[in-house]
């Protein structure tokens, strides 16, 4: 091993792993508002910049302080082996989610990730003890909470699955813009480098934040996802 | 997860193959039987296919509640939501699977798509793939997986083969050898040409013939 190179860990695979768009959770299906902007107002995503200046607020102003610090809650809860507090957590981000099929493929991706995970996990206690909640009903799978139980039972480090979700969430936004033309695959990879500062310095502002501190504010964003929801003839769910 | 796996039919084929038309076709027929049945119909660009059929088959015609047929987008990428990645159709199975448990089978409409469509066998138990005669009768002979490994393939619109110069005899000729034994079958959907066999197929095939879960022993205990 060189001076310049890192032990490898079995989790370094389990983050690749859950961050590769190739993991089965759907996120491929949303595009959280962004056809609405395409079909309604073309020129206000007229380069990439704006793109990347778009996401920023998504990251900055809603997944940040609300998913971001869900997910570092989250942890916490799994690593004190608190799984009622867990559910607390869950319950939490789930009703702060405005736009109804947000709420809802939030859960299903979710809980998706959660039973492919645990089709390799098996012995997980926290794991084993949520699933039988969400059946129960007793708790909705929303992502950060699964991606923070999936992410503790594999060794990842919380704010590395802090990162594996908002990477994602870039991944798939950028994804979307793709396939709706707004841009090419250049541009994409540009937009997700571009990113790199603005989704640590996320993470670093909200994965301590106590969970009565848990904020959203873009509703600029809420009503154009609230509108995309209407929309009659759409590519993505909201 | 649900208790209890409710069986699966996967529907795929081109765009404008008849994917949703022979479903409002064999439904009816197997409701008639008293079966119970759930649909989930991924699009491409709208929800306009579910809502046709929660049109036709729950609200005028009463043969299913309302919330049991399902619309789901799948961001551009109709093969990938039944086959790489079926989570959000999964989740959704689940679903009705916890809400309706009398329910008997659920059908999943994959968004049109190309001749490689195929369902995870985590989706769907029996595969339907449906082409058309516009397509040219080449099309059995093009292979693809959808043709090649489907649980029966359906050649649709039978009625106008005349009118696009497709010759029927070519095609049954290419499905038996490229598909071996495995069936096919002939189907007008518009006038319901054919449609009982696929209905056969599926009770024989999927759901082995049994009575419907309402009116087993069992259920009415």
């Amino acid at each position: 091993m060189k001076n310049y190179d890192f032990e490898l860990r079995p989790e370094d695979i389990g983050l690749l792993q859950l961050s590769d768009s190739f993991f089965p959770t759907g996120m491929y299906t949303m595009s959280n508002g962004l056809e609405a902007i395409f079909y309604g107002n073309k020129k206000s995503i007229a380069n990439p910049m704006d793109l990347l200046n778009l996401l920023k607020v998504y990251i900055e102003n809603q997944i940040g302080p609300a998913d971001c610090t869900a997910l570092g809650a989250a942890y916490d809860q799994i690593a004190k082996n608190n799984l009622p507090k867990l559910i607390e957590v869950d319950n939490i981000i789930f009703s702060m989610k405005l736009v109804e099929e947000i709420r809802n493929a939030s859960s299903r991706s979710g809980t998706q990730l959660l039973r492919c995970v645990g089709s390799f996990v098996t012995d997980n206690l926290t794991m084993n003890g949520y699933l039988k909640a969400i059946s129960a009903k007793k708790a909705t799978g929303v992502f950060p909470v699964a991606l923070a139980v999936s992410a503790h039972s594999l060794g990842i480090p919380r704010n590395k699955a802090a990162l594996i979700m908002l990477y994602g969430f870039t991944v798939s936004m950028v994804g979307a813009a793709l396939r709706l033309g707004i841009l090419q695959h250049f541009d994409a990879q540009m937009i997700i480098h571009q990113l790199r500062n603005t989704l640590i310095s996320t993470i670093k502002s909200n994965i301590d934040r106590p969970l009565t501190g848990i904020w959203q504010f873009a509703p600029g964003i809420d009503l154009i996802q609230i509108s995309h929801e209407k929309m009659l003839s759409k590519m993505f769910i909201t | 997860m649900s208790s209890k796996r409710i069986p699966r039919v996967g529907v795929g084929g081109p765009v404008g193959s008849g994917k949703t038309m022979l479903i409002e076709q064999f439904v009816p027929l197997l409701a008639a039987k008293g079966y119970n049945i759930g649909i989930i119909s991924n699009d491409v660009v709208s929800k306009e296919d579910a809502e046709r059929m929660r049109k036709n088959l729950a609200t005028e015609r009463g043969l299913m509640p309302e919330d049991l047929v399902i619309g789901l987008a799948t961001g551009g990428c109709p093969h990938t939501a039944v086959r790489e990645d079926p989570s959000m159709n999964l989740s959704v199975v689940e679903e009705m699977e916890t809400k309706y448990t009398n329910l008997d089978l659920i059908i999943i409409e994959s968004g049109g798509d190309n001749i490689t469509t195929t369902f995870s066998p985590a989706l769907a138990d029996y595969f339907i793939y449906i082409i058309d005669v516009t397509g040219g009768d080449k099309y059995p002979r093009k292979r693809g997986l959808g043709i090649e490994t489907c649980d029966l393939l359906v050649i649709n619109k039978i009625d106008i083969a005349s009118i696009v110069g497709a010759d029927l005899s070519i095609m049954e000729r290419d499905a038996k050898i490229v598909r071996g034994d495995k069936p096919y079958v002939f189907v007008n959907s518009k006038k319901g040409q054919g449609v009982e066999e696929v209905a056969n197929h599926i009770t024989k095939y999927v759901l082995f013939d049994q009575p419907p879960r309402a009116i087993t022993p069992k259920a009415n205990q």
